[in-house]
């Protein structure tokens, strides 16, 4: 009988506890933007301003910064050369980027399709990814035409271009994956190994300058997306049931009608051979 | 065409108080799935400084490819309870098509769930399932768990070759329309190991238990 003092005893306790562990996340994640930043311009260390404030200081190329958590608001970003004094002259921006509470965003700082450096503010898909599964996400951000996207030799995303993006839910795994012009197969990056790990948001950029042959690919990941096993079917047998087969009136109710059954047919199949012999 | 409720439960309460059997009537255990006392709610995040970020120090790495490698957590191989008769090898497994957790035919053989955490893993519960019975293998080694007791001693040996020791908090079984999922798969809170398998009644038309059967353990320091 202990078992069941053991579940009396502590289940209002404990329901309390996994009902607050359940709640502080999601109202962290209620009041706050998360940002991030990438720096895909070749060749170039930065400083980023927000708000005229020094945030990021020598921040190079290749290298993501963040998540950090910021109030909702507009936040002004300015990107200047890594030894300048302040944000009065900027390489890019400056450019304003509205947050809303309870997103998810990486600003981008990169090349445009011509190969001048811009910013773009992308929103990451942080929905809940299917148990089993990872999301892809993959982004244009480099110097460079219209691009497909081959996973495993096979052509996932046709025609992207910069600075766009396109999302996919994959078995969680590793794939191959390459960049190539659009319409063709010719890897222009890659094929390079990606994990699209299991619940969880792998966003691909390739960034660089086809031009300046530095095309390379960039990669952010958002953990805890995740959804569960909805079950644990563990048996079938019924040998360890606490109740017994011959307990379940249905189950000899249903072996009746099958038993009647088959007698009903027995008798008719052998009527029709009696007939057949005559 | 099925036996009514009310006739499994007079029938449950009558074989438990014929038997004198340890294991309380799934209507008795199965109002609420209890979570393990230890499984303590996870700290709230620490709010960065309210803006001005310029002060922050923004935390940077480096975005390159080879920086995105399978993490690779030490895989749990072999479960021993040794108070129980159990010694089992353990696979790592995904989900089946239904969304169920696969688990393999042979109730000889435990199931890791291979997308939760690991026995290493900081944090979170490691979920090793098994069946309980088979209609070709008969009674698996799971079945003994329903008579685990606090602190029966697990033993869970991962690929690194270590012992990692854990000690039963509670045994129960619930409906399982009544299992709360994600929080037997849970990935964070305190490092800790659900083991789960099938029990209490049975509907032999359905072919299935009514209930799962659902051990937490945790690591003995």
């Amino acid at each position: 009988m202990h078992k069941t003092l053991k579940i009396g005893m502590t289940a209002g306790a404990l329901g309390a506890l996994v009902a607050l562990g359940g709640l502080a996340p999601a109202q962290a994640a209620e009041d706050v933007a998360k940002l991030s930043v990438l720096h895909g311009v070749p060749g170039l260390t930065v400083d980023v301003y927000v708000n005229d404030k020094l945030t990021l200081d020598d921040f190079k190329p290749g290298d993501i910064a963040g998540p950090l958590d910021l109030p909702a608001g507009t936040y002004t970003v300015a990107i200047t050369a890594s030894d300048a004094a302040d944000a009065s002259a900027p390489a890019i921006g400056p450019v304003d980027l509205p947050l809303e509470a309870g997103k998810n965003y990486t600003a981008a700082a990169h090349l445009d399709e011509a190969g001048k450096p811009t910013a773009t503010l992308f929103t990451n898909d942080i929905s809940q990814v299917a148990a089993g599964e990872g999301r892809l996400t993959v982004r244009h951000v480099a110097a460079a035409p219209a691009v497909d996207v081959l996973a495993n030799g096979a052509v996932a995303i046709t025609a992207l271009v910069n600075p766009n993006e396109s999302v996919l839910a994959l078995p969680a795994g590793t794939i191959s994956a390459a960049v190539a012009a659009t319409g063709t197969t010719e890897p222009v990056i890659g094929p390079a190994d990606v994990n699209v790990a299991e619940g969880t948001n792998t966003i691909v950029y390739a960034w660089g300058s086809l031009t300046d042959k530095n095309l390379a690919l960039a990669v952010q990941t958002i953990e805890g997306l995740h959804s569960n096993p909805d079950s644990i079917p563990a048996g079938e047998a019924g040998l360890v049931a606490t109740n017994q087969a011959n307990d379940s009136t249905g189950l000899m109710v249903g072996v009746a009608a099958v038993l009647m059954g088959l007698v009903a047919a027995a008798v008719v199949g052998m009527r029709r051979l009696s007939v057949a012999r005559r | 065409m099925r036996a009514t409720a009310g006739t499994f439960t007079a029938l449950a309460v009558a074989l438990a108080l014929l038997t004198g059997c340890s294991t309380a009537p799934s209507t008795a255990s199965s109002t609420a799935y209890v979570p393990p006392t230890n499984a303590a709610p996870t700290p709230t995040p620490t709010p960065e400084a309210p803006l001005p970020v310029a002060e922050v120090d923004v935390p940077t790495a480096s975005a390159s490819l080879d920086q995105n490698q399978v993490p690779q957590a030490p895989v749990p191989q072999r479960i021993r309870v040794d108070s129980l008769g159990i010694d089992m090898a353990i696979e790592p497994v995904g989900l089946a098509d239904d969304g169920a957790m696969a688990l393999p035919k042979d109730p000889s053989l435990a199931a890791w769930y291979r997308f939760g955490p690991s026995p290493a893993s900081a944090a979170g519960a490691t979920v090793v399932a098994a069946h309980v019975d088979s209609l070709i293998y008969d009674i698996g080694p799971f079945a003994q768990l329903a008579s685990a007791t606090a602190g029966t001693e697990i033993v869970v040996t991962t690929e690194d070759g270590q012992d990692r020791r854990y000690a039963v908090e509670s045994v129960q079984t619930v409906t399982k329309q009544d299992v709360p999922w994600d929080a037997i798969f849970d990935r964070s809170g305190p490092s800790r190991l659900t083991l789960v398998t099938c029990g209490g009644e049975f509907d032999y038309d359905a072919r299935t238990y009514l209930s799962n059967v659902i051990v937490s353990a945790n690591p003995i320091a």
